[in-house]
């Protein structure tokens, strides 16, 4: 037992930046645990006013945890969440829609056996006093919204099911949906996985346009050149814990590359 | 919002509404999950109707058999509406059979110690509408049960319900034995759901009104969409926010009360309940939902399919009466049915 020997992490977890004004979410010491596995490990994270947070890392690091969290579907094990400098609990999606935040999930989150428009809607159908739908008005919606953030092509019927469309096609309507709600923040967790390159650059350069208009975004990549083409700044994640955080100003594309791939 | 893109899908949707009937019937067979069998459904009635218009002593279109038929129906449609509501949120209930003997019978006693048999010197009229609501809340509540039990612990709602099944069964032999129970409710209720207007019973009528207003629960109100979506894709329903366990209960309430609804139905039209009436009714309206093109795994269905798929059971055991087939023909004849119209559903949506 005595020539056991203990590896350090090559990398030691850092405290990191901290905000200069109150952010619009904070995660606080966030530790979450499946079972004895720890996918995040005390985490600090924040995202300001008019910035876009570049999460990277590794597969497996974390960051879609730390995302879901933010999303309210995966509540923190310990931690403190605060929205505008006020604590809150992020007990369901509710719970994060009450707070402006809008998702794009990694793993697209759609219902494959309903429609183009019942998916955009879901949660958040347009409906009279007693709950019956105005289809008409949501399809309407729709046509606009399709036509809002990315423009793929093939997308011609709004009735369509999505299980029959393609992998590009079904990553632009969980697209059209987030940029549609979103009000505050916007989570975009590998949004560009199944986009064309003409559409990748479309919805980084809308990413860039929506932190003048009052929306923070926070970009789970790993693109770093798309990174740096819309990040204001970096946070590194590894095995669930912040291992570099930089001001865009303050670093290099070479450096933060040297922080994704030595963890 | 006036991009390109929205008004290609704009002159997309007006080219599709301007071609032809014919081939928007032929996408609305092909993209619905009631197509298929509303096809099968109407061919087998025209060739009925034409065998039994060209042979007078095939008597399909009496109207001593068309009573009949519409007579049987509504306890297993009834029944279907739950359960494919259910079925669509991504569970199961095979509860419902010995739900709807445990109710029934729950029910006409009740209305027999509260005076309201028809027998009694004096029949006491609320008695058996105050005997159905309690059978109706018990069968809700048993749903609700069967819903927290499995969500709570998370299992299968498949196990949870097999037990369930055996427990309702027990319960219902507990509660009276074995024998049967004469149940002959006093007026109006006896009109109310055991008379009949020319050759439609009143349970039909019962079913019917049931079926158009699951219509517009399910496919225009906000609940039966999210229906729909736990049990599509449970994740990306939670992801969007929809709260699943609220919307399961609330399918297993659903499932338990339409069960309890459908044993009183047909209690009352037969004026009597056997303890042991409803076992192997959960199967047949399982294979209801079916072949009315439901998924076995949820997120796929439609009322129209329900009612389609419980006629077209009823429209098979008919002409099988009406040819002197013995009964063994109709299980054989539905298991078929079920095999063949989920084969043809796939074949049509793989085309579409
Ligand atoms: N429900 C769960 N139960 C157990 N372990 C989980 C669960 N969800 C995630 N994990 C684990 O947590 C770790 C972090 O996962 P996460 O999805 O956050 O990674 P990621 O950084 O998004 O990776 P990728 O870049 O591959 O998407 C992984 O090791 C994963 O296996
Ligand atoms: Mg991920």
């Amino acid at each position: 037992m005595s020539d056991l020997q203990i590896i350090e992490p090559e990398e030691k977890p850092i405290k990191g930046l901290r905000p200069t004004e109150t952010p619009l979410l904070e995660m606080r010491n966030i530790t979450k645990r499946y079972g004895a596995f720890v996918a995040l490990n005390s985490m600090n994270f924040y995202i300001g006013r008019n910035e876009v947070v570049g999460l990277l890392g590794d597969n497996g690091a974390g960051k879609s945890t730390l995302v879901k969290m933010m999303s309210g579907i995966n509540p923190p094990t310990s931690g403190e969440i605060l929205a505008n400098g006020k604590p809150v609990n992020f007990n369901s999606r509710a719970d994060s829609e009450a707070a402006g935040i809008e998702t794009i999930y990694q793993d697209i989150a759609l219902v494959d056996q309903m429609s183009i428009t019942r998916n955009i809607f879901l949660g958040r159908e347009i409906t009279n006093a007693f709950g019956f739908m105005d289809h008409k008005a949501m399809e309407d919606k729709a046509i606009d919204i399709l036509g809002s953030a990315v423009q793929i092509s093939g997308i011609e019927d709004p009735d369509k099911e999505v299980g029959f469309l393609s992998g590009g096609q079904k990553q632009a309507v969980a697209i059209a949906r987030a940029v549609y709600f979103k009000r505050n923040i916007l989570l975009l967790d590998e949004p560009t996985s199944a986009l064309s390159v003409r559409e990748t650059e479309h919805l980084l350069a809308y990413v860039r346009d929506l932190k003048n208009q009052g929306t923070s975004s926070v970009l789970v990549t790993h693109n770093l050149y798309h990174a740096f083409q819309v990040c204001d700044r970096f946070v590194v994640m590894s095995h669930g814990a912040k291992v570099y955080e930089a001001r865009k100003e303050d670093t290099s594309i070479e450096e933060v590359t040297y922080h994704v791939i030595r963890t | 919002m006036a991009t390109a893109q929205s008004d290609h899908i704009r002159a997309a949707i007006q080219q599709r509404n301007r071609r032809s009937r014919s081939s928007r019937i032929v996408d609305w067979v092909r993209t619905k999950p009631e197509g298929g069998i509303a096809v099968l459904f109407l061919a087998v009635q025209l060739v009925v109707i034409a065998v039994s218009l060209a042979n007078p002593s095939f008597r399909y279109l009496d109207a001593a058999n068309i009573a009949v038929t519409l007579k049987a129906i509504a306890p297993l449609g009834v029944m279907a509406l739950g359960v494919s509501i259910l079925m669509i949120a991504g569970e199961f209930d095979l509860s419902v059979g010995a739900l709807y003997s445990f109710c029934s019978i729950v029910a006409a006693t009740l209305t027999m110690t509260w005076g309201g048999d028809s027998g009694a010197d004096v029949p006491s009229a609320i008695a058996p509408f105050a005997g159905l609501a309690v059978g109706l809340l018990i069968g809700a509540l048993a749903g609700v049960l069967h819903a927290v039990i499995t969500l709570r612990f998370n299992i299968p709602s498949f196990i949870t319900t097999l037990g369930a099944m055996l427990m309702w069964k027990g319960a219902t032999l507990l509660y009276h034995g074995a024998q049967s129970l004469r149940f002959k409710p006093s007026e109006p209720f006896n009109t109310l759901f055991n008379s009949s207007i020319g050759v439609v019973h009143a349970s039909m009528i019962w079913f019917l009104l049931l079926a158009v207003a699951f219509y517009f629960l399910l496919h225009h109100h906000r609940l039966g969409n999210h229906f729909f979506a736990v049990g599509g894709n449970r994740n990306a329903a939670v992801a969007i926010g929809v709260n699943p366990v609220r919307t399961k209960i609330i399918a297993f309430g659903i499932c338990g009360f339409m069960a309890a609804f459908s044993g009183i139905l047909a209690g009352t039209r037969v004026m009597s309940i056997q303890p042991g009436g409803g076992l192997g009714l959960e199967l047949q309206a399982i294979a209801a939902c079916v072949i009315g093109g439901a998924a076995l795994n949820g997120g796929r269905g439609s009322i129209l399919g329900v009612v389609l798929g419980t006629a077209l059971m009823y429209t098979i055991q008919d002409l099988l009466l009406l040819l002197r087939a013995p009964g063994f023909y109709f299980d054989m004849f539905v298991g078929g049915l079920i095999v063949i119209s989920v084969i043809t559903n796939m074949a049509i949506r793989r085309k579409g």
